[in-house]
């Protein structure tokens, strides 16, 4: 395991090369995201640094991405969704435009989630979506919305909780084909989404940490989910108060099961079931 | 800041122990406790309400950056690795799967080693992988206190035996030995 002072070195050698700037991590998950980098490329400490400083971008790109988690589900944590479904879109109903932005959207599993449920509820034609996330690959990925079928089957259970049941009356059941969004091969082992939902989205690079509005848009609803706990306090603020300055009003904010708003920005937002609101202050 | 950080890491089998144990710990505990108890991926809820029936003290899946108090029982939520770091918070992460597991026990058992070096006491009980070994070598080489479950005893002895095949650890109990311990601990050593 690296110490204090040679992950410091690392971070300050990318951000030199690169201008990626991962200063302001949780060190913790940070530290083991790097030990498992040298054990994985089998380099060392020295060797890793000194590849760094090459300065070649193919190399650096790789290991942001590598750093960088893409864990991602289809209609993750299904009561979340609910509140989605039941609570955030039906106010944004009436609005003759929407723009939705997927901060940190990894392979884009949650973006099709979105356009799957805007689908279902009728509003997909004026809704704008907007998606962004650090790493090429992820998002190359993303925007085929080609998919492992067995590492997503098990979500397709997610789909069942969310787009064919309804929590709040047990009795209905939409019984919503798999086949309407995706094409599944099962000998190929993939599952693949529409042509018609693939067309949607605008997919974009974007490093949350530089807080840059790249859309030039506010929005009525911002999904950031799971990206904010692999940053420090200070700089999840940063990006809170981000957030806050590109809402529209009133605008939504979703967040990761178990993420919460600490600190200063807490003023700022209302709680309420799993999602948070802008407040006017 | 406590003056220990009590941590126990269970899989298959460990489920009675830790609820015995739940119902022992005292009111006025005055460390934090962590649980980081492998489950069903799919199981999401109901699992923290069937730990608390009995519980004294209170149980909280936490959210990221929270901060750790004395007397409080932590469990690691279904589906985050959970880190502590050395300003006393949480930090959670979705990287991938450890042994198959996430939340896994080496994560949140190195991460206390190397923020709470000697004032940490892990706990490895009954499981059928080998998640924890790891953890609980970086716990006693960063000079806390282990304690592993008797694989004679645990139900299912693969995840003891792989820590004892690792580590010289400080003591290997019954279920009910570790009962004792873990709520006797305050009453030994402060």
């Amino acid at each position: 395991m690296l110490s204090e002072d040679q992950i410091n070195e690392i971070i300050k050698a990318i951000k030199d090369v690169s201008g990626y700037d991962f200063s302001e991590y949780s060190p913790r998950s940070f530290q083991r995201r790097i030990d498992k980098i040298i054990e994985d490329y089998r380099f060392d400490y020295k060797s890793l640094l000194k590849k760094i400083e090459k300065k070649e971008p193919e190399f650096y790109e790789k290991l942001v991405a590598d750093i960088t988690v893409n864990t991602t589900e289809l209609f993750r944590n299904p009561p979340v969704w609910h509140s989605v479904k039941y609570r955030i879109l039906p106010k944004l109903m009436e609005n003759e435009k929407v723009d939705i932005w997927h901060a940190g959207c990894s392979t884009g599993q949650e973006v099709y989630s979105m356009i799957i449920l805007l689908n279902e509820l009728g509003m997909l034609d004026r809704v704008n979506i907007y998606a962004s996330d650090l790493n090429t690959t992820a998002l190359a990925q993303a925007e085929k919305g080609k998919y492992i079928y067995r590492f997503n089957i098990e979500y397709l259970q997610n789909f069942d909780e969310v787009i064919r049941k309804n929590p709040y009356n047990f009795e209905e059941y939409n019984d919503v084909p798999y086949s309407k969004y995706f094409d599944i091969d099962q000998v190929k082992d993939k599952i693949l989404i529409k042509d018609f939902l693939r067309n949607k989205a605008i997919f974009k690079k974007h490093d949350i940490v530089k807080r840059e509005n790249i859309f030039h848009k506010k929005f009525d609803l911002i999904m950031c989910r799971n990206v904010l706990i692999y940053f420090n306090l200070s700089l999840q603020s940063k990006v809170l108060n981000f957030f806050y300055d590109n809402l529209k009003f009133p605008g939504y904010l979703v967040l990761g099961y178990h993420e919460s708003i600490l600190g200063n920005e807490a003023i700022k937002f209302h709680k309420k079931h799993y999602y948070y609101t802008k407040k006017l202050i | 800041m406590a003056n220990k950080y009590v941590v126990i890491g269970g899989s298959a089998g460990s489920f009675q122990t830790v609820l015995k144990l739940l119902e022992e710990l005292p009111k006025n505990y005055p460390y934090p406790v962590f649980l980081v108890l492998h489950r069903l991926k799919n199981v999401r809820s109901g699992f923290i309400e069937a730990l608390s029936i009995k519980s004294k003290l209170k149980l909280i899946e936490p959210a990221d950056k929270d901060p750790i108090e004395a007397g409080k029982v932590y469990l690691a939520p279904a589906n985050y690795h959970m880190y502590i770091q050395f300003d006393n918070t949480f930090s959670l992460s979705t990287e991938e799967t450890i042994n198959h597991s996430r939340p896994a026990i080496d994560i949140t058992f190195s991460s206390l080693a190397f923020s709470y070096t000697n004032k940490v006491v892990g706990v490895l009980l009954s499981g059928a992988n080998k998640d924890g070994s790891l953890g609980l070598k970086d716990i006693s080489t960063n000079g806390g206190i282990t304690v592993v479950q008797d694989p004679n005893e645990a139900q299912i002895q693969t995840m003891p035996q792989a820590a004892l095949d690792i580590i010289d650890v400080d003591k290997i109990l019954s279920a009910e030995e570790i009962i004792n311990f873990v709520t006797k601990l305050h009453l030994r050593y402060d």
